[in-house]
């Protein structure tokens, strides 16, 4: 018997939930933290969806939330014009980073000692956690704001996509710029997978694949509606995407079909990402919530759990919720 | 008719009393540097420990008393890029991040309420 998706809906954030991210896996599970317009990024239980807190001290919209691997620092780049380092086991503010304008997006190198910033100043930032005094490496070549910029290729490179309509890669220690995409519209997301070195980027209605290192196309898919955000799954069967026709699309990596869609978000989909296991998806609205989704829909996940069809009759109400109740912020 | 993945609970909302993060949890209890590193952090000294705790209980008593007995009395505080201010105070947030302050005078005028940001007070003083 087939069973329905249902989607674990995270309240809490009052705006726009703009940027997800998760940590890797730890001994204490896998964490999830959200940038939300509030200026309140918050932390999570990445397989519950329960909050842990949120990151007080920013004075304005939050663009971009990243954790390092272990979910011991958490980074946020805010419409205050600065990036925050904090420490995500306390919650405490760690360091403040000053920029000339909104900073939109914040990424950690794997061993969590630099931070990768861009913004609305066109350049992109990398900062010595261990000196923090000390003044950022700058790299500049984008002739528009910066949304999206981030560690690849162990570390080595940088990948930054901005409003210039260009993803550029730049080679980490002299600097340069190695290569160069362009695009005839705005890049609106874009995704990198160190295990198989593979982009993924959305723009219009496309979900694109790119070898990261070459920035050779590998394939591209058209979704049904215009997609802001899309996630390929860790072992590269799947990829999900979500954008403004408020829904989350599952898609076949290899045949490229569509597989399944859901309905669930009150506004458009800013973001959408796979957990590090692969077994649920988290997405971001301009409805406010973050929903969880199931990869396998009706596998024991969290706090899914698999009913047997000759348990459904005999099961005590109190225990289950089958339907989640919508309460709308 | 495809039925819903029944659910055993609603992911936990966030407690509108407090920034979370809650020190009784596995994860704070293993991982959390206290800001004021303990000295018998590597040895599991447990008297020594204790004192530590104790002396540590002390200080935090004292501070909250402190803030108590603050209330509705003239507060001078000693700020950062020089500043001097006094004002009436109120309260503070349970995470001591801001002080709600009544007739705060500034270089610029009185202000009749206003929230003082901790992180910029370097020190205060008051008339017991």
């Amino acid at each position: 018997m087939a069973m329905r998706q249902t989607p674990l809906t995270c309240s809490g954030h009052t705006r726009p939930v703009v940027d997800l991210a998760f940590s890797g896996i730890t001994p204490y599970g896998y964490f999830l933290i959200s940038a939300c317009k509030d200026g309140k990024p918050m932390l999570r239980q990445g397989d519950t969806g329960d909050w842990i807190g949120t990151f007080l001290g920013h004075k304005g919209a939050v663009w971009g939330a990243t954790l390092n691997t272990d979910a011991t620092k958490a980074a946020t780049a805010a419409a205050d014009f600065t990036a925050k380092v904090w420490d995500a086991v306390s919650g405490d503010e760690v360091l403040s980073l000053a920029h000339k304008h909104i900073v939109k997006t914040v990424s950690f190198t794997q061993d969590s000692n630099c931070l990768l910033t861009g913004g609305n100043d066109k350049l992109l930032r990398i900062y010595d956690l261990s000196s923090p005094e000390a003044a950022p490496q700058e790299i500049s070549g984008h002739t528009s704001a910066i949304k999206k910029a981030l560690w690849c290729n162990n570390d080595q490179q940088i990948l930054s996509a901005a409003d210039d309509k260009t993803i550029r890669l730049w080679d980490r220690s002299s600097m340069q710029e190695v290569k160069t995409l362009t695009f005839d519209t705005s890049v609106s997301s874009m995704e990198y997978v160190a295990d198989g070195q593979i982009l993924v980027i959305t723009y219009g209605k496309t979900i694109a694949f790119y070898n990261a290192l070459s920035l050779e196309l590998i394939k591209t898919v058209e979704a049904p509606a215009p997609i802001n955000s899309a996630s390929l799954h860790p072992e590269k069967d799947f990829f999900v995407a979500g954008g403004d026709d408020f829904k989350l699309y599952k898609f076949d990596y290899s045949t490229k079909e569509e597989l399944e869609s859901y309905k669930g978000h009150f506004g458009p989909v800013h973001c959408v990402r796979f957990s590090p296991d692969g077994e649920l998806y988290a997405s971001g609205s301009e409805d406010g919530t973050l929903r969880l989704w199931q990869t396998a829909v009706g596998k024991t996940y969290g706090l899914w759990k698999c009913v047997l069809p000759e348990d459904l009759g005999s099961e005590n109400p109190e225990q289950l919720y089958t339907s989640t109740p919508e309460i709308k912020a | 008719m495809a039925t819903p993945v029944p659910v055993l609970r609603l992911p936990k909302g966030p407690d509108p009393n407090s920034r979370g993060f809650d020190p009784n949890s596995p994860r704070f209890i293993a991982l959390c540097r206290t800001s004021i590193s303990s000295s018998a952090a590597s040895d599991t000294d447990s008297e020594q420990l204790q004192k530590e705790q104790h002396a540590r209980s002390v200080l935090r008593e004292g501070f909250l008393r402190c803030l108590l007995s603050m209330t509705n009395k003239k507060v001078q505080f000693q700020m950062y890029e020089n500043v001097k201010v006094e004002a009436t105070f109120g309260a503070s947030d349970i995470d001591v991040l801001n002080f709600q302050v009544s007739d705060l005078h500034t270089p610029i005028g009185v202000q009749k309420e206003a929230l003082i940001r901790c992180q910029d007070v370097i020190s205060f003083t008051f008339d017991v």
